[in-house]
């Protein structure tokens, strides 16, 4: 009887771990999900940036946004940048602002089983209309 | 049998053989009890465990079918970037003026039959957008018309059809046409 009790032990434990990754795997592909949504947030947010941009260069000088769609938040932050004053290249530190230039940074952020997640696209977005 | 025996043992020995059988061989009621118990509490973690793992397959195939929708997203969100101008744009459809090969002038459109999404390219209807297990709910476009171009807002709304809780999930998107510039 000693046997079966340890076989039927082995055998609990097996399906219990298998249980966990059952479990792990329903959290993993939500999570993986709503990283597919945040994925065109992010782009949405960058093709704002763009529009705005299109309008009129004031729009984004000063851009600081923040909205939520769903369970997402999405902000919007334009920063300046600095060029090196001989080779003009984009340095961090240093240099002098380019005002016809800006870092702008899109975050999108939600909760997730009990952690937040967010996802962060940062790109350059220069004056070229004026 | 006994009689055989009974030549070849003492009956005080044979007695004492008989005893210690019975006592190591069988079991008492409270061993039988905990046994059981045991197989019962043994069984219901099984059964739980493969109903628990019946759903997580199907909790994970139905975000994989609703992933599809990021796809058909892309391939929308692909044409409206490289197309040059807004033929046409209703609630629920989308016609463009692009480029094919060879710089070809050509429309593609994006209309919305429910539950499917048609692609009709050069006026022929290539089929939906969507595979049949995937349901969709709604797709808007919304015109977006800047000082130096145009853009289109974008939403679509899907479920999976093996979701028995029709859980509706919704992409947005909005996208600046490249070629209007």
């Amino acid at each position: 009887m000693i046997e079966v009790l340890v076989a039927a032990s082995i055998i609990t434990a097996s399906i219990l771990a298998a249980m966990a990754v059952a479990q792990k795997s329903i959290h993993v592909s939500r999570q993986s999900f709503h990283a597919t949504q945040a994925v065109f947030l992010l782009e949405e947010g960058a093709e704002n940036t763009r529009i705005a941009r299109d309008n009129a260069w004031s729009n984004v000088v000063a851009l600081n946004s923040s909205e939520t769609v769903g369970i997402f938040t999405r902000t919007i932050v334009a920063s300046n940048v600095n060029r090196d004053n001989s080779t003009k290249d984009i340095v961090a530190s240093g240099g002098s602002a380019d005002d016809r230039t800006k870092l702008i940074t899109v975050t999108v952020s939600w909760s997730e089983g009990g952690s937040t997640i967010a996802k962060t696209l940062k790109f350059f977005i220069s004056d070229i209309f004026s | 049998m006994k009689k055989f025996i009974k030549n070849k043992m003492p009956d005080r020995a044979l007695d004492s053989q008989i005893e210690s059988k019975a006592l190591s061989g069988g079991y008492t009621i409270l061993e039988l009890l905990f046994y059981i118990a045991f197989f019962t509490t043994f069984s219901l973690l099984v059964i739980n465990a493969i109903i628990m793992m019946t759903k997580s397959f199907k909790e994970t195939s139905i975000y994989g079918e609703l992933a599809q929708g990021g796809v058909i997203m892309e391939r929308i969100a692909r044409e409206i970037r490289q197309a040059e101008n807004i033929n046409s744009i209703g609630a629920n459809d989308l016609i463009l003026n692009t480029k094919g090969f060879i710089d070809s002038e050509k429309t593609v459109e994006f209309k919305f039959v429910s539950p499917n999404i048609q692609f009709w390219d050069a006026g022929s209807n290539i089929g939906n957008l969507n595979s049949p297990n995937i349901a969709i709910t709604g797709l808007a476009f919304t015109e977006i018309i800047t000082a130096k171009g145009k853009a289109v807002k974008v939403v679509l709304s899907i479920y999976s059809n093996n979701d028995s809780l029709a859980r509706v999930q919704n992409f947005y998107d909005t996208i600046v046409l490249r070629g209007g510039y």
